[in-house]
């Protein structure tokens, strides 16, 4: 009895790891590690393995989301860093933020590939070689940028406020009704934060351009005890898809979001279609995520490969703007052309071409991002 | 008279418990079900399997995470059992140096709140290379089942009757072998049990495998968290469905051999 | 025929050095570096950081794992006191049937049940609300500290309730049957003649549970989303975000301190029932 107890116990193991996927010695597996929500992973997963498998037909395209925010770009930094002393390193291709761009580039993580990559050409804005103050021109190349904005439900916020201290005096007359999700767990909620810094301090261009003076922390603190006051009145959520879920089940009115997210979860159904978006003075920021390739990828040709497709003009505008609902890595002008206008125009609705100059801003440089971070934790929390 | 309003009483009590024992896993259940749901609508606006697809289409990675899962499970079975039947075996019959000390060992992980050690244990496998890979996801597994796996094992061997023992040694078998026939199928309920019950720990395990193994490396449970987290309900309830298919098969499984009254030696 | 005492030791050997190389070891790893800092030098450096960042979420634990165990006390021994005095058969059978159920699904699933179910429009509510005990508009949502009480409550309850029937049922029914023939009450039966007998029974499985919930992560992070929330959500912030072992390494201390507690008083009552019996 008990031998054959053992046989099927090795026959159910045997069939397990016959049937169990990655063990297709033949393939090539390109490894993509994405710090960002689950839609960037999705995106990678559905829609650009696909395309790039086909073209490729050895390769399989393994994408894995080290989770939303900086943390998650800190565990690539981490494996990176764990690796260094390896020939080869397991991650071909890493989406990462900007705050960890210019770190991996001073700690000579990454690889300067844009030269070999044609698509090089077709990126001129300044997030392309300048990530908060990090010179990292010829490492990166913008996957798509992104913004946040307040996300109000329509039908019970008749007169959405359109400043920070508009939003103050709204939140002070209904309590509990707008939530984010404080520093932890996603950026939209960093980036709140960031842009009430900027409505409160009288250099915000300082902030985002530098030069860096340790001494100006110190002048955040009233803006950081009216911060801690507004808590008080607010909900506190998850993350980024915490305060998107909150909405859509009407726990709160308002909240920062971010723009493609929002548009992804309204067309999934997520939102009522109710919920619209305004982009709040004096700006609040957005950030372009951007595809590198560690110094000693396993398949560097191949990465390589990988971000040519998925920075041509023809996936950002399929990929990356139609299905997505992001604003484009690449040059607008490449992109747009690919597209008919209603398409294009879907990504302005709510937030306009002059509310993203003259409100959308960028984060600020590195070292006083740290100071803002730090000084939430230690004044607001 | 009075009967009739304590049956009432005990309707709207036993009603009352049935709400709060089942309504959260009702609610599961129609989010599995559940197409498009917002507010203000009490019930899912619409229903339907598009997201039963999503989980089990074939590139997709609930399936990935479920051969993940059970394969790691089976490991720390295996695991488990080759560490735990001897230890069992010597703590229940013999005379250990140091055996307070020993047992203690055996009682420290489910005496301390363990998240810190996995987090350390992480920062270890970091260094030799095991982080993110299925060997560190089952050595953690092991650990944390050794703790019942041992227990179990010195329980049901601590039941045999040592008579029979001695009485195969006396007709000259030699101790492994008296081990192997006698004890050993004795012991078995009592080992399967554990091991049922450590295969189900392992497939539940969280936190440990949040340190050890993420990104490479995803279980069920860890799926079901990040979709959750992603705000990806419905299939956050499908997967949690998943899980729940071999709990609820064991608990009413030993619905039938459960007897109150053994439990009721567990640290008399 | 006695097996040698080294013998039996290299029996135990194996497992003994599993869990000394991936349990204690790391434990005293956790030790050493939550007080040391970051160039190596000894420093009490985390814990002040620790307890000026944290320290709500370090009473709020405390708060909330103490409430929980209390309220799983209190309502074990009410299902263990109803399955053994209560009189109607199909109740008890009944309940019998009903407590079990949350037993057999883990905290992750539980957290993702009451995530949905507690929340300001969820089932709850609105459940109240087509019954019209509340009005929905109204609601309070249950997804903070409170909610984490609920969860921990409603998973951990089954599973002392089940180790304190079990006691219970295998008390002499003698005193109970003589009581009950005096005219008390079934209250005052299960308060000062059932409870007593079975209270190292209940001490093992709340201990048990006090240990259990100081470790679960995947409730706090998934039912409360800010401040204040349980220790382990900020240990596993200051791991992921900074890498910050010292800090997350001192709130392990914390934790620990706490287990030390509950340890204390499950020793105290042990040796009273010594001193008793």
């Amino acid at each position: 009895m008990r031998r054959s107890v053992l046989l099927s116990a090795a026959i159910a193991l045997a069939a397990v790891l016959a049937a169990s996927p990655g063990h297709a010695q033949r393939k090539i597996t390109l490894n993509v590690v994405t710090a960002g929500d689950q839609n960037m992973v999705d995106y990678v997963k559905d829609y650009l393995a696909p395309i790039f498998e086909k073209d490729h037909p050895d390769v399989t395209v393994k994408s894995v989301g080290t989770g939303p925010g900086d943390a998650g770009s800190q565990k690539i930094y981490e494996k990176l860093v764990a690796e260094k002393g390896n020939a080869e390193w397991d991650i071909d291709v890493a989406v990462i933020h900007q705050k960890a761009a210019g770190q991996m580039v001073a700690e000579g993580l990454l690889a300067a590939y844009v030269k070999d990559v044609a698509t090089g050409k077709l990126v001129h804005s300044p997030a392309a070689s300048n990530s908060l103050g990090a010179n990292v021109a010829g490492y990166v190349i913008p996957m798509f940028n992104s913004q946040t904005a307040i996300a109000y439900n329509s039908q019970l916020v008749k007169d959405p406020p359109g400043t920070y201290a508009d939003l103050v005096k709204w939140v002070d007359a209904n309590p509990k009704k707008f939530g984010y999700n404080g520093i932890k767990g996603g950026m939209s909620g960093v980036s709140f934060v960031v842009g009430w810094i900027y409505a409160y301090t009288p250099d915000a261009e300082k902030l985002m351009k530098g030069p860096y003076d340790p001494n100006l922390k110190g002048s955040w603190d009233a803006a950081f005890a009216s911060l801690k006051a507004f808590n008080q009145k607010v909900v506190l959520t998850p993350g980024n898809a915490g305060t998107l879920d909150m909405l859509g089940r009407g726990e709160i009115e308002m909240g920062p979001v971010w723009v493609d997210m929002f548009y992804t979860w309204q067309a999934d159904g997520k939102l009522p279609p109710s919920v619209k978006l305004k982009l709040i003075g004096p700006g609040m920021p957005g950030q372009p995520m951007y595809y590198t390739v560690p110094a000693k990828a396993a398949n560097m040709k191949l990465a390589e490969q990988f971000i040519e497709l998925a920075t041509s003009p023809k996936v950002q505008a399929e990929g990356i703007v139609k299905r997505f609902n992001w604003y484009p890595g690449i040059d607008a002008t490449e992109v747009k052309s690919q597209l008919d206008d209603a398409t294009w125009n879907k990504l302005f609705v709510d937030v306009t071409p002059q509310d993203l100059q003259t409100k959308g801003k960028t984060f600020p440089i590195a070292p006083y991002f740290n100071d803002i971070l730090e000084g939430y934790e230690k004044k607001v929390q | 008279m009075r009967s009739v309003l304590s049956t009432i009483l005990r309707g709207s009590g036993l009603g009352a418990v049935a709400f709060v024992v089942f309504g959260p896993i009702t609610n599961l259940a129609l989010w599995a079900f559940a197409v498009q749901w917002y507010f203000p609508y009490k019930l899912p606006v619409v229903w339907g399997f598009k997201y039963w697809y999503e989980v089990f289409k074939p590139r997709s990675d609930a399936w990935e995470s479920l051969t993940t899962s059970v394969l790691i499970a089976l490991f720390t079975v295996a695991a488990c059992l080759v560490l735990a039947v001897p230890a069992g075996y010597a703590i229940a019959r013999g005379r250990l140096p140091w055996r307070g000390g020993i047992l203690l060992a055996f009682l420290l992980p489910q005496a301390i709140p363990s998240i810190a050690v996995y987090f350390n244990v992480a920062r270890i496998f970091y260094g030799v290379g095991l982080n993110g890979t299925i060997a560190g996801v089952v050595l953690v597994h092991t650990v944390h089942g050794l703790v019942f796996a041992v227990w179990i094992a010195a329980a049901a061997f601590a039941a045999v009757d040592r008579e029979l023992e001695l009485a195969a040694r006396n007709v000259g078998a030699s101790a492994l072998r008296s081990f192997l026939t006698v004890t050993l199928p004795l012991a078995a309920p009592g080992i399967m049990a554990s091991a049922i019950f450590v295969f189900l720990e392992s497939l539940d395990e969280f936190t440990g495998t949040y340190f050890v193994g993420v990104p490479d490396v995803t279980t069920l449970p860890l799926l079901m968290f990040t979709a959750s987290v992603a705000g990806n309900y419905q299939i956050a309830a499908i997967t949690a469905l998943i899980l729940l298919v071999p709990s609820v098969g064991f608990m009413l499984f030993i619905e039938r051999f459960l007897k109150a009254d053994v439990l009721a030696k567990v640290g008399g | 025929m006695r097996e040698s005492r080294l013998a039996m030791f290299l029996l135990v050997l194996p497992a003994l050095a599993v869990v000394l190389a991936l349990f204690v070891y790391p434990l005293a790893m956790s030790v050493v570096s939550s007080v040391t800092d970051k160039t190596g030098a000894t420093t009490l450096d985390n814990f002040a950081k620790a307890w000026e960042l944290y320290r709500e979420d370090v009473i709020f634990t405390l708060l909330i794992v103490c409430v929980s165990t209390a309220f799983i006390g209190a309502l074990s021994a009410g299902i263990g006191g109803y399955l053994v005095l209560g009189e109607s058969r199909r109740a008890i059978a009944a309940l019998r049937w009903l407590y079990r159920w949350p037993l057999f699904i883990p905290f992750i699933v539980a957290a993702q049940c009451m995530r949905t179910f507690l929340a300001k429009n969820g089932l709850m509510n609105n459940a109240f609300d087509t019954i019209g005990l509340i009005d929905v508009q109204n609601a309070v949502g249950f997804l903070d500290w409170r909610g984490i009480i609920v969860t921990f409550v409603w998973k951990q309850t089954p599973f002392v309730a089940l180790i304190v029937a079990g006691a219970m049922a295998s008390l002499d029914r003698s005193t109970i049957e003589a009581a009950r023939n005096l005219g008390a009450s079934r209250i005052r039966i299960l308060l000062e003649i059932v409870l007593p007998q079975v209270s190292s029974a209940m001490i093992v499985g709340l201990t048990l549970s006090f240990v259990t919930m100081l470790s679960v992560l995947s409730v706090p992070i998934m039912i409360s989303g800010g401040a204040p929330t349980m220790i382990t959500v900020d240990m596993a912030f200051r791991i992921n975000a900074y890498s910050d072992y010292g800090v997350a390494n001192a709130l392990g201390l914390i934790s620990y301190a706490m287990t030390a507690i509950a340890a204390w008083v499950y020793l105290r009552s042990n040796a009273a029932k010594r001193g008793m019996a």
